[in-house]
């Protein structure tokens, strides 16, 4: 086979930066193969993909040694317009990524760059929607595309380009599982399309399809090889911040011959080798929690966008108790964020009423509910602005003048909440994205909001700083705080959250506790979401735990708690 | 998405099908017509004129969405001028200053030409696509690389302001309060809002660039259009409507001396 991609003792380092990004890459990407990058956040994949089409060191500047050859253009020789003849490259943020007013539009694009004719720019627009699918959507407003199509319509502009190499980073971040979903089975497509694939994602089960894939850790190529063989050492993909996948973590958990990568694999073999005995675990206990109070409770709730013609929410009637540990769960655009953004008085129902502790949320000040309910938003640079952690972490309680001895002893205990003493003195904006998610935590905690909502709190985090994050809000909600978590990470919800709510076109689905709603996995499909393979695993194998822990625990026959949350 | 500025509003009408070169050269015109009278009830001809092709272009939604804008930009208008403009009939004398009917008159026709001015100019941006306002700059003259940074203007102006939205209510959450009336309170609300904004908006603007060059974008690089606007007689029929109307105006100023508040000024 020919090779369409060749790194050669690649090393790099950004400019101002002491540790180097990437060092002594050397490998090859055979032409029409899929390569997947994996790795945990700071460990390259962003910069490795950027070296292909020479945006590195073109772009971002830095100290830049060895050589990268793509389809035989030398990319740090090359300009990046030029480079784009050979490489195709969906960056991380597809959003910002989208510029044109219509699809058809953002289509044509790259191809307008190519001076291609008229015609031809017609025809190809037109293949290439079909193969993303949106060939319906011609005409529509890229803004008002869900985070999938917006995915598809990145992915499908420079698909359009036809160019021999197709590079994608982190494409199915920060996206709903239905959007993932296509993604993931976009690029099975693709592969019969003989274009060089360089896909770079955080999660192994996406990476079981592909032909070969490079282990990062600290910009070093700790490992490549074919997915039989790399994705079954659990403790390596681990060590470079990779969740390992479920089946392989549950089969050597319990000494299970056979190293299935797949849900279906691993019923085939449990089913095969008899691996489970006949007799079903029984004698589970159940603890009940006693109920804390009502803290939220909303009535009738609808509300419609001032702008919007139809209701973004449909009479919404819940209740969440102090103490409660709840994931909102749904697609983009259910309503989960905008029914959150009640529950702090960001938004006002157009109809019923919004309670906080019996009293109507309109009733409180402004820092009244600061104090009650505190919301940290999806991107934690849409509220850093001071120049340290501490200032940064001081703002909320200093201008809800909380007075000076309680706000140093407030601001010490969000700090060490988060793991972030000792930072005071650092500046937010140098931190990585985990950290900088951690800082606006704990600028919220330092308020010691009653309820504590978090969106998106893992978004852009690999798995180690997934697992820390959610730790930390374990513990934060074993002090009593009441956490609310809107979240696409499924496997979080299960891990985490007591109580699960399902939302879909604005109304609630479903709701109950955590273990219920991911058993169901009929009405998770009618919210366009699905169980982790942990979970379907559990669902297939009719147990009751939700972590591996206690999986494991259970088909040993041990007795496991499954904390039931008392509720309505 | 917690705000909607983008204007385009996608219909099929006449005047969506314009030339934008037409288009821009209209609400020039229409520019010019407003400056020919200080005569408030002149000029609400003429708004009704520009509401009258908003109907038919099945877009007066969009000047529905800046509603308050309008508003504020009339108001502050109707209010301040008076104070500035000398006229012969007092109405109202206080320490100095003075209030006349026909300083009063002048207020309201500012307002509503300020008023008028904006309507025209988001007529061109509720018709016509980004990329044809772009293309269209471009068959004028305009160098593309300026052509493209103002287009780019316009498109990442609801950007930011959805940005701009989000970190507000990331701060509110935290207890900010953005009702204060105390100038200390509104120096120190600055930070907290003006730094994230101007960063967020950094680091769009430089992805942004990365994302156009990896599609093979160079400003200087000759490149094809999707879109090619076609000149056809609707569109000099427009454009020599406007001269006849632009045309009438001038010598009704000019010759027959109507629509005058105040002579000698525009």
């Amino acid at each position: 086979m020919t090779s369409s991609i060749v790194f050669d003792h690649l090393s790099f380092s950004y400019q101002n930066t002491t540790a180097p990004a990437l060092q002594d890459i050397s490998g090859e990407m055979s032409r029409g193969s899929f390569t997947m990058v994996m790795g945990h956040s700071g460990a390259g994949k962003s910069t490795l993909c950027c070296a292909i089409n020479g945006l590195v060191p073109r772009f971002l500047r830095g100290d830049y040694a060895g050589r990268v050859m793509a389809e035989g253009m030398e990319a740090g020789k090359n300009s990046v317009p030029d480079m784009a003849r050979a490489v195709g490259i969906v960056l991380q943020d597809f959003e910002a990524q989208l510029f044109s007013t219509n699809v058809e539009l953002e289509m044509a694009f790259g191809l307008e760059n190519q001076c291609l004719p008229r015609t031809a720019m017609e025809e190809r627009i037109h293949t290439y929607l079909r193969v993303v699918g949106l060939e319906e959507l011609l005409r529509r407003d890229t803004a008002t595309l869900s985070g999938g199509q917006k995915q598809r319509l990145a992915i499908g502009s420079v698909l359009a380009m036809e160019t021999p190499v197709l590079v994608m980073d982190e494409p199915t971040t920060d996206i709903d599982p239905e959007g993932r979903h296509q993604i993931l089975s976009l690029i099975r497509r693709l592969r019969t399309q003989d274009r060089t694939l360089v896909v770079t994602d955080l999660d192994a089960e996406a990476a079981v399809q592909a032909d070969q894939i490079w282990l990062l850790r600290d910009g070093q190529l700790l490992a490549k090889g074919t997915p039989a063989e790399t994705l079954t050492d659990s403790s390596l993909i681990e060590s470079c911040g990779v969740r390992p996948l479920a089946t392989i973590a549950l089969f050597q958990a319990m000494n299970w011959p056979g190293q299935p990568l797949t849900v279906d694999a691993a019923m085939a073999e449990i089913e095969n080798q008899g691996l489970l005995r006949p007799s079903r675990p029984e004698g589970r206990a159940i603890s009940a929690l006693p109920p804390g109070k009502v803290i939220l409770e909303t009535r009738n709730l609808s509300y419609r966008y001032p702008a919007g013609s139809t209701n973004a929410l449909s009479d919404i009637d819940l209740t969440i108790h102090e103490g409660d540990f709840v994931a909102m769960l749904g697609q983009n655009g259910s309503g989960k964020t905008t029914l959150a953004k009640h529950f702090n008085g960001l938004l006002k129902p157009t109809a019923g009423d919004m309670f906080l502790r019996g009293r109507p949320v309109n009733n409180y000040r402004r820092d009244e509910l600061a104090r009650e309910v505190g919301y940290v938003f999806q991107n934690p640079d849409h509220q850093i602005f001071a120049p340290t952690v501490g200032e940064e972490v001081s703002f909320g309680p200093r201008i809800l003048g909380i007075d000076r001895k309680t706000l140093e002893r407030n601001i010490a205990e969000a700090l060490d909440a988060t793991g972030l003493s000792g930072f005071e003195d650092k500046n937010p904006f140098l931190l990585n994205r985990g950290e900088r998610q951690r800082v606006a935590v704990a600028s919220i905690l330092a308020v010691k909001p009653a309820v504590i909502i978090l969106d998106e709190p893992t978004t852009g985090l690999d798995y180690v700083h997934q697992l820390d994050t959610m730790e930390m809000l374990k513990r934060l909600n074993q002090l009593g705080h009441t956490i609310i978590v809107i979240t696409h990470a499924m496997w979080i919800a299960e891990a985490y959250a007591r109580r699960s709510i399902l939302m879909k076109e604005g109304r609630i689905l479903l709701d109950g506790p955590t273990s219920e709603v991911f058993s169901d996995e009929t009405m998770l499909a009618a919210a366009s979401l699905a169980p982790s393979d942990l979970i379907r695993l559990r669902n297939r194998l009719g147990l009751a735990a939700m972590t591996l822990t206690d999986m494991v625990k259970e088909l040993r026959g041990d007795n496991i708690v499954i904390p039931f949350p008392n509720q309505r | 998405m917690i705000m909607n500025l983008t204007f385009y509003n996608d219909e099929a009408t006449w005047l969506h099908r314009l030339d934008p070169r037409t288009k821009i050269c209209g609400v020039l015109l229409i520019f010019v017509i407003c400056l020919c009278f200080n005569h408030p009830l002149f000029i609400v001809g003429i708004l009704a004129g520009v509401l009258a092709i908003f109907t038919t272009a099945k877009s007066l939604k969009v000047l529905w969405k800046l509603r308050f804008l309008l508003v504020l930009l009339f108001v502050f208008s109707v209010v301040l001028w008076p104070f500035f403009i000398k006229g012969k009939t007092i109405l109202l004398e206080w320490h100095g200053l003075e209030v006349s009917r026909e300083s009063l008159l002048y207020g309201l026709a500012m307002g509503l030409r300020l008023t008028t001015f904006v309507s025209a100019g988001l007529l061109l941006l509720a018709t016509t696509k980004n990329e044809e306002i772009t293309n269209g700059l471009i068959r004028l003259g305009i160098p593309y690389p300026v052509a493209f940074a103002l287009a780019t203007a316009i498109r990442l102006a609801p950007t930011f302001a959805d940005a701009g939205a989000t970190i507000v209510q990331a701060q509110v959450s935290r207890g900010l309060d953005l009702d204060s009336k105390n100038i200390f309170s509104r120096f120190k609300r600055f930070a907290p809002l003006s730094i994230p904004i101007f960063i967020s908006a950094m680091r769009y603007t430089n992805f942004l660039a990365m994302a156009l060059e990896s599609k093979g974008f160079r400003p200087d690089a000759p490149r094809t259009s999707y879109y090619e606007p076609q000149t056809t007689g609707r569109d000099w029929l427009v454009l020599g409507s406007l001269m006849l109307i632009l045309a009438a105006c001038l010598y009704l100023r000019l010759s027959l001396h109507w629509g005058i508040i105040i002579s000698g000024r525009l």
